[in-house]
């Protein structure tokens, strides 16, 4: 059988600001995970960094230890990669007061 | 062949395929009509279950509010903090709907086909639906409803008449923290808004609160069991035909429900949706709380 393989779309024309995260996502069937934001206007004043969460129970989180800078540009593309997730996934930042950032954040997973 | 040789025949060839049926383990939990249209077991994947968009025109900004913030189906394994790993109802995973914590949040799952003859369809389903365990309590109210559509539309061949048809059901099982635990159908003539400017693409937003009523003698308690991460699995039935556009029978475990007062949204047929045939499932929450619709397996049939 071919090996399973998804792109889902974690965050549709979303405007982030402040404390900002995807959903939880379960992809315990998956052994790697690759995150992509795309800002899909100019992003508004200093853009963060980006952390990937994993998660317990969905409820509780930590980082994994993989980050990425968001996008400075419009239609600018970030990405990031992880393996050894265990089931949950998401992806946070805290953008600085002032700054806000429309974004698609895709998850592909395999 | 004489009748009474064709007869014999042809019940020689329906015991032969329920035989069949009955002894997959798969399958003889199902009781589809003659042809299998699909066979969803999400332990093979997604099985062509996606996320719901509507529709837009140059930006996602013109997006009618209501789906804005729709979220989209997993794999699962209903993994929970307490017990680990629940498991589906015959392997490890269940695709699963999860609302934004935010109440009304709504998730849809959907599958997109099309008809190759209009007749009976039968959707047949292994269910059940959780909130988030972010609390120690029975939280039996904080999911509001789950529930699936069709979305039909006749042929080409159907000229001024055709018509779109959505027929809609939910189990309604909460309402502003109150149990409700019925099932009911949706009916009605939607609104159809015009998207951007090209006057190419229209749309309308059918999973609001509005326009639903109850079925004859619809209650039903379902065995929600005792604490949040205590599943137990449904069995859900939904007969349609697609000819007559009516629905025929609807069942959900060891209930029967009578369709006599059973009303599709309808609408004028739209220029390229012919032949549709999308079945979609959702969840909604009522409770800032995410509320969770498992779905084990699928099964759609047709008699053609």
């Amino acid at each position: 059988m071919l090996r399973e393989s998804s792109t889902t779309v974690v965050a549709r024309n979303e405007t982030w600001r402040g404390d900002s995260a995807t959903e939880p996502l379960e992809a315990g069937w998956a052994s790697e995970a690759v995150f992509f934001i795309r800002a899909l206007r100019a992003p508004v004043g200093p853009m963060p960094k980006l952390f990937v969460e994993i998660s317990p129970d969905g409820m509780h989180w930590v980082r994994e230890g993989a980050c990425v800078a968001m996008p400075t540009q419009e239609n600018g593309v970030a990405v990031v990669r992880v393996a050894h997730f265990g089931n949950w996934l998401r992806l946070r930042g805290e953008l600085p007061e002032g700054s806000e950032c429309v974004v698609l954040v895709t998850v592909h997973l395999k | 062949m004489p009748t009474h040789d064709m007869n014999l025949a042809a019940d020689a060839s329906a015991d032969f395929r329920r035989a069949l049926l009955q002894a997959d383990p798969r399958l003889s939990r199902f009781d589809p009509l003659p042809r299998i249209i699909t066979f969803d077991d999400f332990d093979r994947g997604h099985c062509g279950w996606t996320s719901l968009v509507g529709n837009y025109e140059g930006s996602l900004d013109t997006l009618l509010p209501g789906y804005r913030g729709l979220t989209g189906p997993m794999l699962s394994t209903l993994s929970h903090w307490d017990t680990g790993s629940h498991g589906s109802h015959d392997g490890s995973y269940a695709l699963k709907l999860a609302t934004r914590p935010q109440r009304d949040a709504l998730s849809v799952g959907i599958k997109r086909l099309t008809f190759r003859k209009p007749g009976p369809i039968r959707l047949e389903m292994y269910f059940t639906f959780k909130p988030e365990a972010t609390e120690l309590m029975l939280s039996d109210r904080d999911v509001k409803s789950v529930g699936f559509l069709f979305d039909l539309q006749m042929s080409d061949r159907a000229g001024r008449a055709g018509q779109r048809v959505m027929p809609h059901l939910r189990y309604l099982n909460s309402r502003e923290g109150q149990l409700q635990q019925k099932w009911q159908f949706k009916h009605g003539a939607p609104t159809i808004q015009d998207i951007g400017n090209a006057a190419e693409t229209v749309s309308h937003f059918h999973l609001g609160d509005n326009d639903w009523r109850d079925l004859p003698e619809g209650g039903q308690r379902l065995c929600y069991n005792e604490i949040a991460t205590k599943v137990n699995w449904h069995y859900l039935r939904f007969d349609f035909d697609i000819a007559s556009m009516s629905a025929l029978s609807f069942q959900c475990n060891d209930r029967e429900f009578d369709l006599g007062t059973f009303e599709s949204l309808r609408m004028p047929a739209m220029k390229n949706l012919w032949c549709m045939l999308n079945v979609a499932l959702f969840a909604q929450t009522d409770a800032n709380k995410r509320a969770f619709l498992y779905v084990d397996s699928v099964c759609l049939s047709g008699d053609f």
